[in-house]
């Protein structure tokens, strides 16, 4: 057992006479915190000053909707779907359901209509159960369920915290033409990202 | 006829101290707040008032109006005084301490001070002590685990600092030969006392964090430990007074004594004589800079454990506070 776990004894730093004397390292921290007392404040002055996220964050959910820029495997499925255009794109595949650490936030039915063909009824998301892991939007076979940038998720109601199909389709809509052509700002060296949310300086 | 004269300006004078220490701690909130925000790259109170300056008002108002619970299985009677006990001889100190030197407006001679006794820097030592016992009540009264140990940690940090305190205010008192504040300051005219009593106001600064709780040896509240300490089960302004009289009216307060045993009260700094500023500002601009530094440490330090607290006290700071008695004996058997 003794062998078994290798202990690593580490000296503790021992402070020489002169810093102990003078308090030195009492006097490096109060160097730093004078440093910062005169730099510029890193806040925003919240509600009334609201940073735009990352493209790629992952925000309330929404639901793409049939526009003809769907990727190939839905051109597959579609003749078997009951959607219009301007619909959401949502095929009932339960994919994101699957994939999601907390099932049971998902509600999703579909019908067969009367010509055979499949139509998503519900699709309703329970947020306050939602990690925003993002998993289910990995998961979307027709690139429908995606996450927006939006964050300011709080309601005065349990109730309006469960996202419809009809409202999620509306969010991806605005989010797509808000943002939908700008390119993801993920590398450090990117001018713009600089801008939008400051340099930050690896330690 | 002269005696009720002195009593109705004697009561005049308090009651402007006591509203003057009152309004000025609370902006000494704001102070602190804005401070500490900085010190971390945050503005700090921004939304009441232009750039937050009415949030003391807005806080005061706040704690007054807040419900005033006491707990079902307190000691109520010491519970009620525990707070008075804390904020009252805090404030009382404010007595004896000098401001400036007396002047005259519009034929009135105006004395910046309520007494000038010659024990004020005793009194000011047992006053600072007295309001300790307030910290040691509220716990022993709120009859609580966490009030409990914090003021028990009070208790034992008190036990060590308070003989250092006393002892290096010796230095100065030597010096000036009075323990009169007003005569001290006035020994002071050619030569600050800092210069042979750096030993001492070493020992004052980590008395003075340390009586007051500021945050090297704020053990009495650690909030990171004991929820809120010796102030845990307090609501409303009873809860309001202690930070009140500890982090402001006390640390203001024993500023000014430093200030006045050690930086030449109201007298201007060097070369600086020349300018013409009144003696009160010359002694708050003093005042002010030591409290900035007290707040300085205060955001910068973390906490000290209760027996490191109580080793520098009797290890480190006595020996200091008497080696800087024999210094100064030194020093007025060669200059005099």
């Amino acid at each position: 057992m003794g062998d078994m776990v290798k202990i690593k004894y580490v000296e503790r730093q021992r402070l020489t006479n002169k810093e102990l004397i003078l308090f030195l390292d009492f006097l490096k921290g109060m160097r730093v915190t004078i440093k910062k007392l005169f730099r510029k404040t890193i806040t925003t002055y919240y509600p009334f000053e609201k940073i735009t996220p990352p493209k790629r964050f992952r925000g309330t959910h929404a639901h793409r909707v049939k526009n003809g820029n769907e990727p190939p495997s839905f051109k597959v499925i579609e003749k078997f779907m009951d959607i219009k255009e301007g619909e959401s794109r949502c095929v009932a595949c339960y994919m994101c359901q699957q994939a999601c650490p907390v099932p049971e936030l998902f509600k999703i039915e579909a019908v067969q209509t009367l010509d055979g063909k499949k139509r998503v009824v519900r699709f309703d998301m329970n947020l306050l159960n939602c990690m925003y892991c993002g998993l289910c939007t990995e998961a979307c076979p027709v690139d429908c369920l995606i996450m927006t940038d939006i964050y300011e998720t709080a309601s005065y109601h349990r109730a309006s915290c469960v996202t419809h199909m009809k409202d999620m389709c509306e969010r991806a809509v605005d989010f797509d033409r808000r943002r939908y052509d700008e390119p993801d700002r993920i590398w450090i060296d990117d001018e713009e990202r600089s801008k939008l949310w400051g340099q930050i300086k690896w330690s | 006829m002269e005696l009720l004269g002195t009593v109705v300006v004697l009561t005049i004078k308090s009651l402007i101290f006591i509203l003057v220490m009152f309004l000025g701690a609370a902006y000494l909130t704001l102070l602190e707040r804005k401070f500490a925000g900085h010190v971390q790259q945050r503005p700090g109170p921004l939304h009441v008032g232009p750039h937050g300056l009415l949030q003391p008002i807005a806080d005061a108002l706040k704690v007054l109006t807040k419900e005033d619970l006491v707990p079902d299985s307190v000691d109520k009677f010491l519970f009620y005084l525990a707070s008075l006990m804390a904020f009252v001889p805090a404030i009382m100190i404010l007595a004896v301490v000098p401001f400036g030197d007396p002047f005259t407006v519009f034929g009135v001679e105006i004395k910046p001070y309520i007494t000038d006794l010659n024990i004020g820097v005793l009194l000011a030592l047992a006053f600072g002590s007295i309001s300790l016992y307030g910290v040691i009540f509220a716990g022993w009264a709120s009859n609580s685990k966490y009030p409990m140990i914090g003021s028990l940690r009070k208790a034992a940090v008190l036990i060590g600092y308070e003989v250092a305190l006393g002892f290096a205010m010796v230095g100065p008192i030597m010096m000036a030969g009075s323990f009169s504040l007003r005569e001290i300051v006035e020994a002071q005219q050619n030569i600050w006392f800092i210069i042979p009593n750096i030993l001492a106001f070493v020992v004052i600064i980590f008395c003075i964090l340390a009586e007051t709780g500021r945050t090297p040896f704020d053990v009495q509240e650690a909030e990171a430990e004991l929820v809120g300490g010796y102030i845990t089960e307090y609501t409303g302004m009873k809860f309001g007074l202690f930070p009140l009289a500890e982090w402001y009216i006390a640390t203001f307060v024993l500023s000014a004594i430093t200030v006045i045993l050690f930086f030449g009260g109201w007298n201007p700094l060097p070369l600086m004589g020349w300018l013409p500023i009144p003696a009160i500002v010359w002694f708050f601009v003093k005042v002010f800079l030591l409290f900035m530094f007290f707040l300085w440490v205060h955001w910068t330090l973390p906490r000290y454990r209760v027996d490191q607290i109580t080793e520098l006290a009797w290890k480190v700071m006595l020996p200091l506070a008497l080696a800087n008695i024999l210094v100064v004996a030194i020093w007025i058997m060669i200059f005099g």
